[in-house]
């Protein structure tokens, strides 16, 4: 059964590629272009693995994964961000997420952390 | 004045007791002792009158000795009061910062009769040393030639000469001097003199170069500032198609896993080339990651002092006016001072550009006020033209400009130092004219008790 990815990137481009990539992995995969179309689509405990980017207008992803966490939903995130600090990775998983990947994102890490996060 | 008197004897004692001529002899006595009765009752006058002269010419003389005593102290005390008075200037000059010397300009060598204790100090020469030389000769064998040449000729033609140049103390030290030379006339208006006033202006000099040299510190800071955050923002927007270049390249790969190998060895390419502009990107943003701000405990009063010391002479230069209104006792904030100092600069100049289309708008007003218990608040208020409703929400983010030659990131720099700081930037039309720019930094906690 393979698993649901949400993606929400402000660039349509790359919810595009994204999309293609993993769907050649066999993964069922809906993109969104902001937090709130995701949220207005997708209930919290519909499952599936959400790639977040971290910067956004409107909703940024560390907000977005506060409110996941907040609604009790056990949803797994995986962060993914241009810009890479020092500490992306230890905030990431402080936050409850399951990692951070910096873009550009190479397509088996990313298939590798997924396929982590749904075994736990 | 005397008058002829006539007696004549009543009738009665005529005819019968006096002869005719008895009678005449008697009229002539009597005539005789009236005149001389007359004449000495006018003498008698004229005595009293004589003696009033006389006092009167007693009291016009003792006046007069008067007057003359009374002359001769008025001229006593003039004297007493011009000599006050060249003391006064005499100490006044020798009392002067400045250096002052007299040069005789009927001579031909430039003589100095006078230079006052600062002319010393400034020079390192005695005054037995500086008495009787040639002027130009304290200036030490190194001096500028030309320009020694160029007073020479502006005070001999009877024009006064203003300049700066470089002179040399006795013990061969360097040191600017702003020098004014003016011709001294007499009465005929011939040159007699010629008096100088020279200021040492070394340590002003250093000042201001130390000024400037803070101001392109500054200004590097802010380039280098501007260039780590464009090139973030651009590593950004460069990052987002790479990422999808790699995606869309990683899936063709899997969908034609097996097939085409031409056209896998040109996915492969694309992934490496994908990966190598990455790798480009990754390590320029290294280069120019930003140092971490050097946070200490800052008065925000001072900081604005500063900071408007370094861009004064532009805001002189444009003509218009800055006012300051900082409330005393402000508390002090936690901050990077170099990059507050960034942010008032930043908000000081756009104030200032938004200002210089209209010459009517001069004035400019910094104020900091305590918000509240937690929080100072810094206000940059322009009578400038104002921000377009429009252009309100876009004013802070990257690239964003009005300006023609605008790179669109200084308010966005400055409202991430501010955010960085704990507080916020944010704008605000004024209801007359102009806007105001304002931010708030929290107070340091530790430091209020």
């Amino acid at each position: 059964m393979p698993a649901n990815i949400y993606i929400v990137d402000d660039d349509e481009s790359v919810c595009r590629a994204l999309k293609t990539l993993l769907m050649t992995y066999d993964f069922e995969v809906k993109t969104f272009n902001s937090a709130q179309a995701f949220f207005d689509s997708v209930s919290n405990n519909e499952p599936g693995c959400l790639l977040l980017d971290i910067h956004m207008p409107g909703i940024d992803g560390w907000e977005t994964q506060r409110r996941i966490l907040d609604s009790g939903s056990k949803r797994h995130v995986i962060f993914i961000s241009a810009e890479k600090k020092d500490d992306a990775t230890a905030r990431a998983i402080k936050v409850g997420a399951v990692g951070f990947l910096q873009k550009p994102v190479n397509g088996q890490s990313l298939v590798d952390l997924i396929n982590l996060a749904s075994k736990n | 004045m005397k008058k002829k008197i006539i007696v004549r004897l009543p009738k009665k004692i005529k005819k019968p007791l006096l002869k005719k001529a008895t009678r005449l002899n008697l009229e002539e006595t009597i005539r005789q002792q009236s005149d001389e009765l007359i004449s000495r009752s006018g003498q008698l006058k004229q005595g009293a009158v004589r003696e009033k002269q006389g006092a009167a010419r007693e009291k016009l003389g003792a006046d007069r000795e008067k007057l003359g005593a009374d002359r001769e102290k008025l001229g006593a005390d003039r004297e007493k009061i011009a000599e006050e008075q060249i003391l006064i200037q005499t100490k006044a000059m020798e009392s002067a910062s400045d250096g002052i010397f007299i040069i005789d300009a009927r001579r031909h060598n430039f003589l100095i009769i006078y230079a006052n204790l600062s002319f010393q100090t400034i020079t390192g020469y005695t005054k037995k040393e500086i008495i009787g030389q040639n002027y130009f000769l304290i200036y030490g064998p190194a001096a500028d030639l030309r320009v020694i040449d160029e007073i020479k000729q502006t005070i001999s033609r009877g024009e006064s000469f203003h300049g700066e140049m470089l002179n040399f103390r006795k013990n061969g030290d360097k040191f600017w001097s702003l020098l004014r030379i003016a011709p001294v006339r007499d009465k005929k208006g011939n040159i007699t003199h010629y008096v100088g006033i020279q200021t040492d202006t070394t340590l002003m000099k250093q000042r201001n170069f130390e000024i400037e040299e803070q101001r392109e510190e500054l200004l590097h800071v802010t380039r280098v500032g501007k260039l780590a955050e464009f090139v973030s923002s651009l590593a950004h927007e460069i990052s987002q198609p790479l990422t999808a270049i790699l995606s869309y390249a990683q899936a063709a790969q899997r969908m034609l896993k097996d097939r085409e190998p031409q056209v896998q060895e040109i996915l492969g390419y694309i992934v490496n080339d994908d990966q190598r502009a990455a790798e480009v990107i990754r390590r320029l943003r290294y280069l120019l990651k930003k140092t971490k701000p050097a946070f200490e405990l800052l008065d925000i009063n001072i900081i604005i002092n500063d900071t408007v010391s370094l861009i004064m002479p532009q805001i002189l230069a444009k003509g218009k006016i800055i006012k300051f209104e900082l409330e005393k006792n402000l508390p002090l904030v936690n901050g990077d001072r170099i990059q507050l100092q960034q942010v008032i600069l930043n908000l000081i100049s756009n104030s200032l550009e938004a200002m210089e289309v209209d010459p009517g708008s001069h004035e400019l007003i910094i104020r900091t006020t305590r918000k509240d218990n937690n929080t100072v608040m810094v206000q940059v208020k322009d009578t400038g033209c104002g921000i377009p409703e429009e252009n309100m929400k876009k004013l802070f983010t990257h690239f964003f400009t009005s300006k023609p030659d605008g790179l669109g990131m200084g308010l966005s720099i400055s409202r991430s130092i501010v955010e960085a700081h704990g507080g916020h930037l944010e704008a605000v039309n004024n209801p007359d004219r102009g806007a105001t720019f304002y931010f708030s930094l929290p107070i340091n906690m530790q430091n209020e008790s």
